[in-house]
């Protein structure tokens, strides 16, 4: 009898252990939280952008690249609104989370003094110069808006041929889209060579038949966009039906599109059709059209993780996957460092990601650099065309010089 | 006098100032103050999380401008689709004032209860404004004045360099005889301050209502003419229902930024306009307690079909983008749906239920 009772008790002891045996394996788990429009207003891009994230995160947790420890990130939808992230982002504050991924413009700006209050690292989707000011917490992870606008401009009085060239700039009516105007302004008073004949604020013109017959009355040759892909599109097919857009760059008599980050990308070839062709986009993001490591990589991510063609070809997915790499990474880093993986220590593997630790993700044209005085993650951008259809590349990355001179 | 103060059943008006009683039974009162005081202490007891509490917090938000047009739309029949930019206006007050003298300044964050009445006065002036139109529309013609308001005030915020172009102006923390309200405690806070406003706002709108002004107003919203006829200026009564309108969204405004902690455009576009117009509708319209169901049923409707869309979009076909529509086809429907079977709203639920307690146990 005596012998039966040791052997429940043992048996009651083993399940014990058994069962405190995952907590006291060490394994631990990183909460992370993002909040993005998977509805609502440019849901387009950040539907692809959640699935980024989600799958390079997963893809971190089923290869085991940080060991035993997880990464946990919750992502929410925010429809885009500024009240609704901040909800999302109390929620993750409550939730503990280490490192937060933002989305829209709107809501980094209205939500940059919790970041600094809390001191929580920030890499959001959006890459407007102004998220930076007054900011220690917020990092863009490629070069801004206005870096990509002034590199276009850059392009343009490099590549165009006879007079000053003239140019027409065509943003969004918000912080996002008018960001790079005062800069691309800037740079033409340091000297760019170009005439900046006209800004226009689009609405929401379902035709732009005036306006482009305005700036052809204008000579303008060449429109820089800083918006979102449907109202290029409009602009673009409206061009080609009036035989408007330059088959070549800088075709005389003509007007040659041009624009940043989310402007392009296969949604506007899908929107514009054939009125897309030799429109000219600049990205620091690699794009499945261009054969490469990047490309491979982020098509054998989608593939793993079941996502259709649409997705895996979208620079959006690509740009996903891309700050989760970063994010990944710092926490990598820390850890092996052997520190506890904390906002503040993920902070600073931020800060020190630079020079011979500066971070090569494949999935972007140049390395992801940040400092103190840094805090735009990749400065290269690469220009990209549309040729039959398909983005592809023009010439070799580059740094617009610009950017620094009117800092 | 009543047979027993503590039952409806027996009890009859013999006055007129009987039948005014903000509380007709002592029951009413003890019940009032019940319910208040579990308002006030619940956070004792039960700990919520911030974003719950911001939950609660925009609800109430909300109710204070709700009540206010009611007053407008509900109690003096005129429809007012630029709600929100009254709302906007009460913000912006705090937002201006924090650009110019700066965010930390200590009007801002200390003598917050003064910029909170002073935005409900800045936001009367331009209701008082805005309903003069009213002097001379009506119907439809007033919906498109005030419509009119919501475009500029939109546009205006939107493109003007002192509003910083509709993005984000920050206000400062606010402070308490404790101290600076921390993070910690910033939404706890807060449904106080909303909570204090809510009660005394109510019992404003309900005292209005036992006054010539209160009853002025049901009557040019019955019948303006006869109004006119019994000595009463239906005139003066519209741009004043307009006015207080106007204070009553003034004082939510400035609690939003206050609440917030700045202000951005995006909080008071003609899409929450038409939302605080769903709400009135919802909750009762004419009704002091349709002011309290609307908000919270429709923002309680928005946050499960915010969680339903969430979940929608990872079946639904992404090319159409089908979870997007979720949002205002549920809100639609809804608005659809009281105005055909309900159209007084969870007021008028609210009235059945009370009326049954009353009576209670007897059948009728």
């Amino acid at each position: 009898m005596k012998t039966y009772k040791i052997s429940i008790w043992l048996l009651v002891s083993l399940i014990a252990f058994m069962l405190a045996m995952p907590a006291s394996s060490g394994a631990k788990v990183y909460k992370l939280g993002l909040s993005l429009a998977i509805t609502g207003p440019t849901s387009d891009a950040g539907n692809p952008y959640a699935k980024g994230v989600e799958d390079y995160f997963r893809y971190v947790n089923d290869m085991k690249l940080l060991g035993n420890d997880t990464i946990d990130c919750t992502i929410r939808d925010d429809k885009y609104e500024t009240a609704i992230t901040k909800r999302n982002f109390e929620e993750y504050l409550d939730m503990g989370i280490v490192f937060y991924l933002n989305y829209s413009t709107g809501s980094t700006l209205g939500l940059k003094r919790d970041f600094e209050e809390v001191k929580m690292p920030v890499i959001p989707a959006s890459f407007h110069a102004g998220n930076l000011e007054d900011s220690n917490y917020i990092f863009l992870p490629i070069a801004s808006y206005s870096a990509q606008a002034i590199g276009l401009a850059e392009y343009v009085v490099k590549n165009h041929k006879g007079k000053t060239p003239k140019v027409a700039l065509f943003v969004h009516p918000s912080a996002f889209g008018r960001g790079p105007v005062e800069d691309v302004q800037k740079a033409v008073a340091a000297g760019l060579g170009m005439e900046i004949v006209e800004v226009v604020e689009h609405g929401k013109d379902l035709d732009n038949t005036a306006m482009l017959q305005r700036l052809k009355s204008k000579d303008v040759q060449y429109v820089i966009s800083q918006t979102v892909q449907s109202p290029v599109a409009v602009m673009l097919k409206d061009a080609s039906r009036l035989g408007l857009v330059a088959k070549t760059f800088g075709e005389k008599g003509k007007i040659t599109f041009m624009g940043c980050h989310y402007t392009g990308g296969n949604d506007l070839v899908a929107l514009a059709g054939d009125a897309a062709e030799n429109y000219y986009w600049t990205t620091s993001y690699i794009i499945t059209s261009e054969p490469g490591v990047g490309t491979d990589a982020q098509l054998a991510l989608a593939k793993r993780y079941g996502r259709d063609d649409k997705f895996a070809n979208s620079h959006n997915y690509a740009n996903g996957v891309m700050v989760a790499q970063v994010a990944a990474e710092a926490i990598k880093r820390a850890k092996t460092r052997g520190k506890e993986i904390t906002k503040e220590v993920l902070y600073e593997e931020l800060l020190a990601m630079n020079g011979m630790n500066a971070f090569y993700p494949v999935t972007t044209v140049g390395p992801v650099t940040f400092s103190k005085d840094d805090h735009q993650g990749v400065d290269t951008l690469q220009l990209y065309a549309v040729e039959n259809g398909q983005f592809k590349s023009v010439g070799m990355p580059f740094i617009p010089e610009y950017t620094g001179k009117i800092k | 006098m009543s047979a027993n103060r503590w039952l409806a059943t027996g009890n009859y008006f013999t006055t007129y100032k009987e039948e005014q009683r903000i509380f007709f039974t002592a029951l009413d009162r003890l019940i009032c103050a019940f319910f208040l005081t579990a308002l006030f202490i619940w956070p004792f007891f039960i700990e919520l999380d911030s974003k719950d509490m911001l939950v609660i917090d925009n609800i109430l938000v909300a109710v204070i401008a709700i009540l206010g047009l009611n007053l407008v739309t509900g109690f003096a029949g005129l429809i007012s689709v630029g709600h929100a930019a009254f709302v906007g206006v009460g913000a912006y007050t705090v937002a201006c004032l924090s650009r110019v003298i700066g965010d930390q300044h200590v009007l801002i964050t200390h003598a917050w209860p003064l910029m909170i009445m002073l935005s409900g006065c800045v936001g009367a002036i331009f209701g008082g404004i805005v309903g003069l139109p009213a002097l001379r529309l009506k119907h439809l013609y007033l919906v498109m004045a005030t419509l009119s308001f919501q475009m500029i005030f939109e546009w205006t915020i939107g493109f003007m360099n002192f509003f910083n172009q509709g993005q984000t102006i920050f206000v400062g923390r606010v402070f308490w005889f404790t101290g600076q309200v921390g993070r910690k405690e910033h939404y706890l806070f807060w449904y106080y301050a909303l909570l204090v406003a809510v009660v005394l706002c109510a019992f404003a709108v309900r005292n209005l209502l036992r006054t010539r002004h209160g009853r002025c107003l049901v009557a040019v919203r019955d019948n303006d003419r006869a109004a006119d006829a019994m000595g009463m200026h239906p005139g003066f009564t519209k741009v004043y229902a307009f006015a207080l309108a106007g204070f009553f969204a003034g004082i939510a405004g400035a609690m939003h930024a206050y609440l917030y902690r700045g202000v951005g455009m995006e909080s008071f576009t003609l899409h929450h306009s038409i939302q605080y117009l769903a709400m009135t509708i919802v909750g009762g319209l004419g009704s002091l307690s349709g002011s309290f169901f609307g908000p919270a049923a429709i923002m309680m409707l928005d946050l499960q079909v915010e969680k339903l869309a969430e979940w929608a979009v990872h079946f639904l076909p992404p090319g159409m983008n089908l979870a997007t529509a979720l949002r205002p086809l549920s809100f639609g429907l809804v608005i659809v749906l009281f105005l055909m079977f309900e159209p007084r709203g969870i007021a008028n639920w609210w009235r059945i239920l009370r009326s049954y307690v009353k009576l209670w146990p007897f059948r009728y």
